[in-house]
Parts: structure tokens; C-alpha cells; sequence
């Protein structure tokens, strides 16, 4: 104990020159700097609509980052993490609107649902292995939204419409940006430091072996239950923000679109690699608006319609992407950037 | 709603059931792969089938419109099947996940490129097997009756194709040990390739069969996808006999909850099954690694 303690205060007392280290790499100096933009967008604009895709932007990064934190970390791939999303929006939604509850702690509420459900799902998906986990959860995502959309069960489950007239965050668009913005760099932080520490190591083993990882003598049920908790309370989170954004939710949430669109963001940004999440529902967001307005420019021509709907190309984008990239565009980029870093700086 | 409907209509579930299991297993079998554009190769048939149907009745007339329809649907399913096999499904072969993602991917591409191409609504084609004839004493469609005996007949048939013909065989020895099957000379490779494209031509038998008592609308890929895996659960990955009977077992137990409980529920039947089985048995019933 007492070594751990110590470890803990050299890392603590070590952490300036750390950061003063870290800030003068490539990596440290890109985060800072695309921080400081981050940052500093809502003083340029102050656009409910412009601050509302950075927001959106965020809170699929929380979600994305939860999942490359359990498929590409500990390798249990779900295809159905739309649950955890869901049910904690439905959750905060709840507390929102019928028991008036703050902002805070109806997020409490949603994250605590999330986690219980990711506890509950871990343990149903124990046994499963790659394609049969993604099935499995594929599969308890479709039952939800059946089981919400049911009009008999409309008095406990809401039914088609769900709950709506969800209260926001803030009446100030700013106060959510500023917000969710720290809940976003917190929940990176603190997924990265986990893989970082030894339950991360763990994890990985999980991932790359698991029959080598059992005969370690690590406990892989206990581990893998774990990972799914932590995955699934992020998820949680970003579905309580997101329920407080949208101002509504209904059992389309749990539609397998939404897995799918986080698969793409992570894959995206290159799985394993949590802050590509980032990068991937940054580029995920801008993208869907960038066809949004593809559309408007001639709402009247059906083939510009459809091609360019979101769902759509991002099929496409994910099909070729599989087939060609499949580590993910974050690699690639930065490694050229750091190229031009490098020639930059003249070394 | 008497024993009688319930018995005929779950034999006609059962027996779409048993096609779209039968390829999934076979794919499953021979090559390991979960193929979730089993639901997009349904749906492509479908609307393969409508257009063709649709441009060519007021041309032709309704009866050969139809059977024509019929026949590009298939012909489009098997392609559609190829295809997917040979841009997505062989070059990923080894990643198990990335050919996950990238079938699952072309279920999203397939659902959007007839919304793309056509309308996002539902559509039907109406049967020309219309007439009502007398089952068990109560008047049933005769479409529903050509259901039952197609899939019966069309089990059989690919039932003795695996067991006699030599694709059969080379399908069988692959699905059993692919390396062998190599080594004596079999192009495991092709047969894969074979093998889904049947497997896709199943979909599109069950498709062709099924859709003009059901709609043409672009989400009805995933309620497919659904049937056809909890089938293969059920019954056993991989194994022949055990889709067919989990066929039977799922589509029986979706038609009961249908007319005693609430047709509501009968959607969550095969989700629930999946969970159930996946927990319990993830085996299945007959679950062994070979086709038999």
C-alpha cells in the first residue's frame, strides 16, 4: 500500500515538468492546440446554431470514446451500445420532466441506469465471443426499441412518442458548450489514464489473448464486466447530455443506426485509439451538416436528396474505409502532420 | 382465429424461415462468417422483384409481369451475393470484426440505396395466386399453400445437393476442415464464394416467395437478419437439420404469440430467443462445426 502511495506522489509531484514535456511534443502541442480552438469558439460566435454542431460533436465524442474504450481496449466489440445511450436518455428524460430534478442529478440518475445496464449486459455477454457479443448486443438494442414502441406498455415505457418538452441544460447555449466541453476533455482523460494504469494492461491482455490472459491467472469475468461498466457509464453520460440537448427521446434511439454511427466515429479516428473519437464525431458531424446543406441548396431534386443522405454516405464512407483503412484515419494524418512539423522545425 | 390458421400460418413462417436459415447456416459452415447482409440480400430481392414487376406488367400483363419479377429478383439476389462476397467479405477474411463491420455496412448501404433509388414507403405486390382454397376446413390463399411446398421442395432439393452433387461435397469437406479440403485439391477460395452466392439465392427464393403476402419497404432487412440468426441459434451453427427445425420451432412460436397474446410481441420472439440461447445453449440444438 505504502508503495503505491508513493508511486501516486511521484507522479503527482512529477507532473509539472511532465506537462512542460508533453506540451513541446507533437501530440501535446496538437491537443493544446486544438483545446485552445475549442475553447475559444464560443467568444467568436456566438451562434446557437454553430455552438449546437461543436455540442453535438461533443457529446458523440464522449459516446464514440466509450466505445473504443471496450472494443478497441478490451476488445469486445458491441454493435449494440445505442442501450447504454438510450436508456440513460430515457432515464434523464424521466427525472427531467416528471420528478423535476437538476441537471446534474438527473445525469446522476442516467448514469448510475447505464451502468447497472452495463453490469446486466456484461453478464449476459460473458460467454459470448467476437461476432456472437456483436450479435448479442445488436440484438438487445433491437428488442429495446421494440419493447419501448409497444403502445400497450405506453404507461410505464412511453410508447411511440417517448418523452418530450425535456428540459435543457442551460437556456444559455455557451454554458452547454463550456460544459459539455469539460465533461468531454474529463471523460478522454480519464479513459485514457485508464488504459495507462494496470487495469489497462489487463484489459489490453483481454483483447489480444484471453485464453493467455486466463492462464495469467486473470480473472477475465470479473475484468470484462468491469470493462463494460466503465464503457457503459460514459455512454450513459453522453446519452444524458444528449437527451438534454435533442429535448426529447423515443425509442428510435436505440435504433441501430446510432451503434452504427458510433462505430463509424471510432473507427473513424482509429480504434484503440481514444481520442481519435474526437476526431471521428468531429469529422462525423461536420460532414452530416456539409450534406445537409447539399440537400438544401436544391431541396426540389430527389437523387441530390437521397444520395446525399447522412445514412447513406456513411455506409459508404464505413464499406470503403473497412476495406481499405481499417486502423483508422487519426494515424495516418497525424503521422504526415508530424512530417510537416519535423520539416518545419528543421530536423 | 382457430388451431387450423395457426397451424398453416406457422408452417408458412417456418418454411421462409428454413430458407433464409439454410444459406446462413451453409455460409456460416463453410467459412466461419456471420453474414449480416443476409437481411440486405432479402431486400434487394424485394425490390428487384417490385420494379420489375412494376415496369413490366402494364407491358406484358400481370401473370408473366409477376414471374419474371420473380426471376430477376432471384437472379439479382445471387448477384448481389456475389458481389458482397468478392469486394467485402474475401478480402477481409481474416479480421473476423472488419468483416462484421463491413456486411453489417452494406445492410445500412442496401436499406439506403433503395430509399436512394426509389421512395422511403412501403409497397406490396399483390399476388396472382389469389384464389382461396380449403385447408383443414377453413379458406386459405393458395399463394400461402406454394409457400410451404416451394420451401419443402427447395430443401429437399439443396439438402440432396449437399449430400450427392460434387459442390455439395467440396461445400461439405470445406465447411469440415478448410485445410484439408486444400490439400486435395479443392479451391476453398471458390467454394466460399459459391457458397454465399447460394446462400444470397436462398434469401431471394425466401424473398420472391414471401413479399407478395408481405410489404416492400426498405427497413424489412432487419427484422430478416433478426429471423435468420435466431433460426441458426436455435437450430445450431452450421448445422442443416438444426435450421430447419429451429425454423419450424420460431415461426410456430411467432404465429402463436400472434394470435394469443398480441401481435405486438410476435417481433420480440426471435430477439428474445437469441438472448435466451446465446445465455443457456449458445451451441443450440443440433450445434456442431460441420454441415451435416
Amino acid at each position: 500500500m505504502s508503495l503505491n502511495i508513493q508511486k501516486f506522489r511521484e507522479k503527482f509531484i512529477g507532473f509539472p515538468t511532465y506537462l512542460k514535456h508533453w506540451v513541446f511534443t507533437f501530440k501535446g502541442g496538437m491537443t493544446l492546440f486544438c483545446l485552445f480552438i475549442l475553447f475559444l469558439f464560443p467568444i467568436v460566435t456566438q451562434n446557437p446554431y454553430f455552438l449546437g454542431i461543436f455540442i453535438l460533436a461533443m457529446i458523440y465524442t464522449i459516446f464514440a470514446a466509450s466505445w473504443d474504450f471496450l472494443a478497441g481496449f478490451t476488445g469486445q466489440v458491441s454493435f449494440g451500445h445505442a442501450i447504454f445511450f438510450g436508456l440513460s436518455a430515457y432515464g434523464v428524460s424521466a427525472t427531467l420532466v416528471f420528478n423535476n430534478f437538476t441537471w446534474w442529478g438527473a445525469l446522476l440518475v442516467g448514469v448510475t441506469i447505464a451502468v447497472t445496464t452495463g453490469f446486466i449486459v456484461g453478464i449476459i455477454c460473458l460467454r459470448l465471443k467476437g461476432p456472437y457479443l456483436a450479435l448479442g448486443t445488436m440484438v438487445i438494442a433491437i428488442m429495446l426499441q421494440d419493447l419501448f414502441k409497444i403502445g400497450q406498455l405506453k404507461d410505464y415505457l412511453w410508447g411511440d412518442q417517448g418523452i418530450n418538452d425535456v428540459p435543457p441544460l442551460s437556456n444559455s447555449s455557451t454554458v452547454v458548450y463550456y460544459t459539455i466541453l469539460i465533461f468531454m476533455i474529463i471523460t478522454i482523460i480519464v479513459l485514457i489514464q485508464i488504459t495507462k494504469t494496470n487495469i489497462g494492461t489487463i484489459f489490453k491482455s483481454i483483447r489480444d489473448d484471453e485464453t493467455g490472459a486466463e492462464t495469467s491467472g486473470i480473472n477475465t469475468t470479473k475484468y470484462k464486466v468491469i470493462a463494460f461498466m466503465i464503457s457503459s457509464a460514459f455512454a450513459g453520460l453522453a446519452g444524458g447530455f444528449y437527451a438534454m440537448y435533442i429535448r426529447s427521446v423515443g425509442p428510435l434511439i436505440f435504433q441501430p443506426l446510432y451503434s452504427f454511427y458510433v462505430l463509424i466515429m471510432a473507427a473513424l479516428g482509429g480504434i484503440a485509439t481514444i481520442s481519435g473519437s474526437a476526431l471521428g464525431a468531429f469529422t462525423f458531424i461536420f460532414l452530416s451538416e456539409i450534406l445537409r446543406d447539399l440537400n438544401e441548396l436544391d431541396p426540389s431534386n430527389a437523387l441530390l436528396t437521397a444520395f446525399s443522405d447522412p445514412a447513406f454516405i456513411f455506409s459508404v464512407i464505413l464499406i470503403i474505409m473497412i476495406r481499405f483503412v481499417s486502423q483508422g484515419l487519426l494515424r495516418p494524418i497525424l503521422e504526415h502532420l508530424k512530417e510537416f512539423w519535423d520539416i518545419l522545425l528543421g530536423r | 382465429m382457430g388451431i387450423e390458421e395457426i397451424l398453416i400460418y406457422g408452417a408458412v413462417q417456418g418454411s421462409v424461415y428454413a430458407l433464409l436459415a439454410l444459406g446462413y447456416s451453409l455460409v456460416y459452415g463453410v467459412g466461419g462468417i456471420l453474414n449480416l447482409a443476409h437481411g440486405a440480400y432479402y431486400l434487394i430481392a424485394t425490390y428487384a422483384f417490385y420494379w420489375t414487376w412494376l415496369i413490366l406488367a402494364p407491358i406484358i400483363g400481370g401473370i408473366e409481369g409477376f414471374f419474371i419479377g420473380m426471376v430477376i429478383g432471384l437472379i439479382v439476389a445471387a448477384l448481389v451475393g456475389m458481389v458482397s462476397y468478392l469486394l467485402l467479405i474475401k478480402p477481409l477474411k481474416e479480421h473476423e470484426i472488419n468483416v462484421l463491420m463491413g456486411t453489417f455496412a452494406i445492410g445500412f448501404f442496401c436499406e439506403q440505396l433503395v430509399i436512394a433509388l426509389y421512395d422511403p414507403k412501403t409497397h406490396s405486390i399483390p399476388t396472382i395466386f389469389y384464389e382461396y382454397i380449403n385447408i383443414l376446413g377453413k379458406p386459405i390463399q393458395v399463394h400461402w399453400i406454394i409457400i410451404i411446398v416451394a420451401s419443402l421442395i427447395i430443401v429437399t432439393l439443396v439438402t440432396i445437393f449437399i449430400n450427392k452433387s460434387k459442390l455439395g461435397k467440396s461445400i461439405r469437406a470445406v465447411s469440415q476442415d478448410p485445410e484439408a479440403a486444400m490439400l486435395m485439391g479443392i479451391n476453398a477460395d471458390r467454394i466460399l464464394m459459391y457458397t454465399v452466392t447460394i446462400s444470397a439465392l436462398l434469401a431471394g427464393v425466401a424473398a420472391v416467395l414471401y413479399v407478395p403476402v408481405d410489404l416492400v419497404a426498405p427497413y424489412k432487412g432487419w427484422p430478416i437478419l433478426t429471423g435468420a440468426i435466431a433460426v441458426v441459434i436455435l437450430g445450431g451453427m452450421g448445422s442443416l437439420t438444426g435450421s430447419v427445425v429451429g425454423a419450424f420451432i420460431i415461426g410456430y412460436v411467432r404465429i402463436a404469440t400472434n394470435y394469443l397474446i398480441d401481435p405486438v410481441y410476435s417481433s420480440l420472439v426471435p430477439i428474445l430467443v437469441i438472448i435466451i440461447i446465446l445465455v443457456i445453449r449458445p451451441r443450440g440444438l443440433f450445434g456442431k462445426k460441420e454441415v451435416n
